[in-house]
């Protein structure tokens, strides 16, 4: 199988929903999204980005029951699946390896 | 589907919550596809409600709008593929399924079937007959081919409006010689009544034949069997003869330079035989004498003749390429100018009728389309087709409650609205097949029928070709289309869970529904088809029976081919040798007769001409007393009242009014002028008026006189019409007439049987309508009864109870028989007075008629209930007899 990578958006999100203490679905993400990176995104982002994750398969998703407060509709709950934790290991292995190849002292030497 | 459509709408909304602008959540409903749909206007919905709270209303709606223009990306518009791909609904095992649910339900309500089926057979039979009829009719001398440049010459008397087929025997020279645009002229003079014979044998035949010569076969296209189109007819005293009056005479059809003999005295020999005439031919002639015999057989036959013409001379001539008609007007005003002089012109014009257009009047063959009753005969066949129609219609939406439920499960496990509507046009369109073929047959059966009443030469095989194929097919299509389309929709229109509910139709009736709409309709048509039939009818009795001034009973009239004095009193003297004869007169037709001879007269009252237009009786002196026609005033003519120099005649009353005169004494001795204005005869008797003319016309000015060498026929007056003394008598009659006219063919005809031959249009009339009304009533009673059927099913529990609360079987046929009775009278106050219309307006072009009473209305009106009670009573009473056990104890 062709192997699939992640953006670095898509890496967010997932890591996002793979984070939320509660039951993730569209706003609950929306809104961690915004507060965690600072950034202003647009809904419509997210839900491309949430549906383009699940079509490639690191996360699934179940309707929960209609609520009044969501005029009757439903929400979309979103879990990782395990496709996406392993994705989300191997991105962490690969950078730690990245890590300890920067010779010490060498960021800090061109941060300054 | 419909299950997938209806929408999550909020239906209890709390107080503090806020609908999101509308048009953007709508676009977002349309745009984005349906399985992302839900959840993404859910969270979008969450925002916005969290929005208004913390930003106000504007600011959240003008948030919530610009969120989704976000949203309008191919990614949020792409559709998922469908789980189950939708099969195409006229696969093959739709259709196979189609047809199968379509037979078991034919075969489950047979009763329906059957009065679906017959009724549309019948419609469908009316208009298979139709199509011949008018196929028939329009194809008439369409195969020659210089047929778009063959015109007749006729005469128009523009004063009387009226043109005629006929025309002056001198045309023929004035064509060739003053009309360069015409290519060639043929003249054709057709006589009646003349025997010919086989010399040497006993085959003898009285036969109407043509003169012609051998432009009529360069002008129309014949076969010939033996004999060549140039020359055949160029010698005096040839004849040709068709392939079935060859071997009528010979037996044979190799009878070239074979003689036959014209009344005893004129051989002619054979110079070819035509192949008999195709029946769509103006010109079927069997027997053509060359033109040039006329010198022997007619003397006095003027052929440069311009004072006077009749019908059976007729010219026709072909123009050159490229010409129009119109372009001869100027041609024609000159002849007239230069044959018949200036004084003419006002008054006489020719026209040039196409060939095309002369099945359409007065031709040849005796065959003539009648457009107007055509044209009644297709409106009433749509009428019946219509009518069967409705009743497809009405008994299809009446079961729809027993079809409900397994509509209401197809759609339940996920049938389409399309496919539901193929299944139901399969079965119009299976019933419509089944009727078209018992159509066909019926049409076959009913083809002679058609052909007498019609009079039209239709056979079997005019039913097998292509043409008629298509139109069947045709005729299927828009039948099954017209009657399956509404039901079709409105069965499969049903949402589910209403029509899987026990009792679907139970609730909120309308207060007029299509079906009572369709009942109406059809029984307006019968009704204004009732009607029509009774006033045709009563018209027709009303000519029967009509005084027409004379006696027509007991009056046999016979022929005289040779009206030289000597034979007349030979004829005479045998004739009245015997008491079963009661009188004999000699005359030029009868006192009321189809072709009559016209003369003008004047009568000069000092200054004042008047001039009078006047029919001619010519007859001997029996002729008043044969007739039973009363003399008013002075006295009767004598049969010696036949010099020149005083002219005796009798009067009637028209005659006199034209004159002026009121008292019929007072026209005694008075004088009136005729021919060149020198002539005179003398008024010296008045007789009553009588019809001269059949009851479609006025009586005309008429005056009776002895001219005995115009004595054509004889009219014998027998004692009674009894049976057996007419037989005795006509064996007399043609005793005396054979020992008189030894080398002739006797015939003889009855007066009243020849005078009711002028009305034969109205008796087909009355026939057609009578037909039609009878088939229209019947397929309306066939409906009728389908739906009394449906009613009293479908109420059979509500009879039940009320039948064990006491109400009595009339109540209930009351109760059940009511509704249509309803029908009908709504029918009656609608059809009366658009058949009121129809009928004063089809009165009106008879100068004598019946009246239009109430009571015809009334008797149609009547009739219809009484027939519509008699349908529906049959179910109805059988409802009410039920034993309420039964048909309350079954769920």
């Amino acid at each position: 199988m062709k192997r699939t990578f992640l953006g670095e958006f898509e890496e967010i999100v997932l890591l996002v929903v793979a984070g939320c203490s509660e039951d993730a679905y569209g706003v609950v993400i929306w809104e961690q999204l915004q507060q965690q990176t600072g950034r202003n995104i647009t809904i419509s982002a997210v839900h491309a980005t949430l549906y383009r994750l699940e079509e490639k398969g690191f996360l699934s998703s179940q309707m929960g029951g209609a609520t009044a407060e969501r005029g009757g509709r439903r929400k979309r709950f979103f879990t990782v699946t395990a496709l996406g934790s392993r994705a989300l290991q191997e991105i962490q292995v690969l950078r730690d390896q990245l890590w300890k190849a920067i010779p010490q002292g060498k960021l800090q030497l061109i941060g300054q | 589907m419909a299950m997938q459509k209806e929408k999550f709408e909020p239906q209890n909304r709390l107080n503090d919550s806020f609908e999101p602008p509308r048009w953007p959540a709508r676009l977002l409903e349309w745009f984005v596809a349906p399985h992302l749909r839900e959840d993404l206007q859910g969270d979008l919905y969450e925002i916005y409600q969290k929005r208004v709270e913390q930003v106000g209303l504007a600011r959240a709606k003008w948030e919530y709008t610009w969120a989704v223009l976000h949203y309008l990306t191919p990614f949020f518009f792409k559709r998922q593929p469908k789980q189950y791909p939708q099969p195409f609904f006229l696969n093959p095992a739709m259709i196979r399924n189609y047809f199968k649910i379509a037979f078991r339900n034919l075969s489950k309500s047979k009763g329906y079937s059957f009065i679906n089926i017959t009724g549309l057979a019948a419609g469908m039979a009316c208009s298979i007959v139709l199509f011949l009829v008018i196929k028939h009719e329009t194809s008439y001398d369409k195969k020659h081919t210089n047929g778009e440049r063959i015109y007749r010459v006729e005469t128009e008397n523009i004063k009387e409006k009226q043109t005629y087929p006929g025309t002056y025997t001198g045309m023929v020279n004035a064509l060739d010689s003053d009309v360069p645009e015409v290519e060639s002229v043929s003249a054709l003079f057709k006589v009646w009544g003349k025997t010919f014979s086989v010399p040497a044998s006993d085959k003898r035949f009285k036969e109407s034949f043509v003169y012609a010569d051998n432009k009529l076969f360069h002008l129309l296209d014949y076969q010939w069997v033996v004999g060549d189109k140039h020359t055949a007819l160029s010698q005096p005293n040839t004849v040709v003869l068709s392939r079935a009056y060859a071997e009528k005479y010979f037996g044979t059809t190799d009878v070239i330079g074979k003689t036959l003999q014209l009344d005893g005295k004129q051989d002619l020999q054979v110079a070819g035989v035509l192949e008999n005439p195709p029946t769509t031919s103006s010109f079927p002639f069997t027997m053509l004498v060359s033109f040039s015999t006329i010198k022997n057989t007619d003397p006095g036959f003027d052929l440069n003749k311009w004072n006077g013409w009749g019908d059976n001379f007729q010219v026709y001539v072909l123009l050159k390429n490229g010409l129009r008609p119109e372009q001869l007007t100027q041609r024609f005003s000159n002849i007239v100018l230069k044959y018949m002089g200036k004084e003419a012109l006002p008054d006489k014009r020719f026209v040039l009728n196409p060939l095309s257009e002369l099945h359409y009047s007065s031709n040849m063959s005796g065959r003539t389309a009648n457009v107007e009753l055509l044209k009644t005969l297709s409106f009433i066949g749509l009428f019946v087709l219509l009518i069967a129609c409705f009743n497809f219609i009405n008994l299809t939406t009446a079961q729809a409650f027993k079809r409900a439920k397994e509509v209401g499960i197809r759609k339940a496990v996920g049938s389409n609205r399309l496919s539901l509507v193929y299944q139901f046009l399969t079965e119009a369109w299976l019933i419509t097949f089944c009727a078209a073929l018992l159509a066909v047959i019926l049409a076959q059966v009913s083809l002679p029928l058609v052909n007498d009443t019609l009079s039209i030469p239709l056979t079997i095989s005019d039913l097998f070709t292509w043409q008629m194929a298509l139109f069947v097919i045709g005729l299927v299509f828009v039948t099954a289309l017209l009657s399956g389309i509404y039901p079709a929709f409105r069965l499969s229109g049903m949402a589910p869970i209403w029509a899987l509910k026990s009792n679907p139709f139970a609730q909120g009736k309308p207060l007029f529904t299509l079906r009572q709409g369709l009942v109406v309709v059809q029984f307006t048509i019968s009704l204004v088809l009732i009607s029509s039939a009774l006033l045709v009818n009563r018209q027709l009795g009303f000519f029967r029976n009509a005084d027409l001034g004379f006696n027509k009973t007991a009056i046999v009239t016979v022929g005289l081919p040779d009206n030289s004095p000597a034979k007349l009193q030979l004829l005479r003297s045998h004739l009245t040798e015997s008491p079963k004869i009661k009188e004999v007169s000699f005359s030029f037709n009868s006192a009321s007769a189809e072709s009559n001879w016209m003369q003008n007269m004047e009568y000069r009252q000092s200054e004042k001409v008047i001039p009078i237009k006047t029919q001619m009786k010519m007859a001997d002196a029996n002729f008043l007393s044969t007739y039973g026609i009363q003399l008013l005033a002075g006295e009767n003519l004598r049969d010696s009242d036949t010099s020149s120099t005083s002219f005796k005649v009798v009067a009637n009353e028209v005659f006199l009014n034209r004159m002026g005169i009121n008292r019929p004494a007072d026209a005694i001795g008075q004088k009136v002028y005729y021919g060149d204005g020198q002539e005179f005869a003398t008024i010296v008797g008045v007789m009553k008026n009588f019809h001269v003319n059949s009851l479609h016309q006025k009586i005309d000015p008429t005056v009776y006189q002895v001219v005995p060498n115009n004595f054509y026929q004889a009219g014998i007056k027998l004692p009674s019409d009894k049976l057996e003394t007419m037989q005795a008598a006509l064996a007399h009659i043609e005793k005396s007439w054979k020992a008189t006219y030894p080398n002739h063919v006797f015939e003889y005809k009855f007066l009243d049987e020849t005078l009711a031959q002028a009305y034969e249009s109205e008796t087909r009339t009355a026939k057609l309508i009578g037909i039609s009304t009878f088939l229209a009533v019947l397929i309306a009673c066939f409906g009728l009864f389908g739906l009394a059927t449906f009613t009293a099913e479908q109420r059979t529990k509500e009879i039940g109870v009320r039948k064990v609360l006491g109400a009595s079987v009339l109540s209930v046929w009351g109760l059940l028989s009511k509704e249509f009775v309803y029908l009908v009278l709504i029918a009656f106050v609608i059809a009366t007075p658009v058949a009121y219309y129809f009928l004063q307006d089809w009165l009106t072009k008879y100068e004598f008629r019946t009246e239009l009473s109430w009571w015809i209305f009334a008797l149609a009106g009547l009739g219809a209930l009484a027939v519509t009670l008699l349908t529906v009573s049959h179910q109805s009473i059988k409802a009410a007899l039920l034993n309420p056990v039964k048909s309350l104890r079954t769920e």
